[in-house]
């Protein structure tokens, strides 16, 4: 767990030109899809179409795996014990007790395992295609504070910096003899605090020239703020928000006013 | 620098606009470096485990937040760190579970833990109750999500999680008091 990983590759795809806004109203239809759909046939179509998406994001192979290295952790294991703690259904297949598994428990298990699938995907094509810049400036056009918008910023920023002076001081203070794998529960904690606390006090001090830089740049001297790149709704954004909504409403609709079984 | 002022300032301006409302620098500057400290915290120092992905002391910079700096920080900063750290170690989805678990354990043991002056005892009555209500919104976020099994599976880690980080951020949060005359004033 080394360093940090931006997620982002610059390319120049549809999904890269996409407003913001958009892709992340899409996200959260996307999974509100994905948590309404209990079926397993839906859920492996939409899985279908999420990975066409991710295809289409032009990330890299070994970044997508990386990212999704730990969603097929939890998919394995949800696979596995959904049917232990699940025995419901008619088909037994197997019962030793306490032991009970079932056909609709197996199948339960491989529909939520596609619906994480689902939802991490959703999540991943966001941030393969939208650079945190992007990012909070839609936030922002959205109704974020401009001052908290700036601070979020202003944090994606420096998590790097951070990054590197957590691990230099764990180095630093491994040079000096702190064993950070060693000891009991209390011992440890002890160990940390040492990586800790000059983390902390340089950080703070970040935080003071941050301030003062802040300050020197007239920060908050006018509420009506103008910026160098606007972001605006084009028409293929429109048609891309349309998509995004309706691919939400209509199973909905279906679902709970028809009642048709998803 | 244990009560950061939090009242928004109106600056003169030379240009005739309306005058801006935003919260000051100083708190813009220590938000930020307190949110990515978290998010890097909890990157840098985590061990992987076969269920949620990593074991982490995250919660120690939480806890160290809303210690020293309010329950404002301790939610602001906890939740929003924690969330970031999420979607970049590869768990966009369970972001805004964790947006709410850190939130309401560093709002909670923010308003616990400076009560009658942060003795310690009110520390770790901050962290007990911080804790609780992290570990409740995980369990039964990942029982909605996951099922029963995972969630079960996942509650003692949990709990030792949030005792190793209690302890790392209660003695975090007392090292930095002691050097509170070292540290450059917030200006």
């Amino acid at each position: 767990m080394t360093g940090f990983i931006d997620l982002y590759t610059e390319a120049s795809t549809f999904l890269h030109r996409t407003d913001p806004r958009v892709k992340i109203v899409a996200v959260a239809t996307l999974s509100l899809l994905a948590l309404i759909m209990s079926h397993l046939v839906y859920l492996l179509v939409l899985a279908a179409v999420m990975v066409v998406l991710i295809l289409f994001g032009r990330a890299s192979f070994k970044k997508t795996m990386l990212a999704f290295s730990y969603v097929f952790r939890v998919m394995a294991l949800i696979v596995v014990l959904w049917p232990l703690f699940n025995p419901g259904g008619t088909p037994v297949l197997l019962d030793l007790w306490p032991i009970k598994i079932t056909e609709p428990g197996i199948s339960a298990g491989i529909a939520t395992a596609v619906r994480i699938f689902c939802l991490a995907a959703a999540w991943y094509i966001l941030m393969f295609t939208t650079s945190q810049r992007d990012l909070v400036r839609g936030l922002v056009k959205m109704g974020l504070r401009f001052d908290f918008g700036l601070s979020l910023a202003m944090s994606l920023r420096f998590l790097p910096t951070f990054s590197a002076i957590v691990e230099s001081i764990k180095e630093a203070q491994r040079a000096r003899g702190l064993e950070l794998d060693k000891g009991n529960f209390r011992k440890r904690a002890k160990d940390y605090v040492a990586v800790l606390v000059p983390t902390v006090i340089t950080a703070l001090k970040m935080a003071d020239t941050l301030s003062l830089a802040l300050q020197s740049r007239a920060y908050g001297a006018r509420a009506d703020r103008t910026y160098v790149r606007e972001l605006k709704m084009r028409a293929g954004d429109y048609v891309a928000l349309f998509i995004a909504v309706a691919v939400f409403a209509v199973p909905a609709t279906a679902k709970y006013i028809f009642s048709v079984p998803l | 620098m244990a009560n950061v002022n939090m009242e928004s300032q109106t600056p003169q301006n030379p240009m005739g606009a309306t005058p801006a409302k935003f919260v000051s620098p100083r708190t813009v500057a220590l938000y930020a470096v307190l949110t990515a400290l978290t998010t890097a915290v909890t990157m840098t120092l985590a061990i992987p485990l076969p269920t949620r992905g990593y074991f982490n002391i995250g919660d120690a910079m939480v806890f160290f937040s809303a210690f020293t700096f309010g329950w404002r920080a301790g939610m602001i900063c906890g939740g929003i760190g924690s969330a970031a750290a999420d979607l970049l170690l590869g768990f966009g989805f369970f972001a805004p579970i964790t947006l709410v678990a850190k939130g309401s354990e560093g709002l909670v043991a923010g308003l616990l833990g400076p009560a009658y002056r942060g003795t310690t005892p009110m520390k770790i009555l901050g962290i007990w109750a911080g804790g609780s209500c992290m570990v409740t919104t995980y369990f039964v976020g990942e029982w909605i999500l996951f099922g029963f099994g995972n969630a079960a599976l996942e509650l003692p880690l949990n709990v030792g999680q949030v005792l190793f980080g209690g302890l790392i951020g209660l003695a975090l949060s007392q090292a930095i008091s002691r050097y509170r005359n070292q540290l450059p004033k917030m200006t």
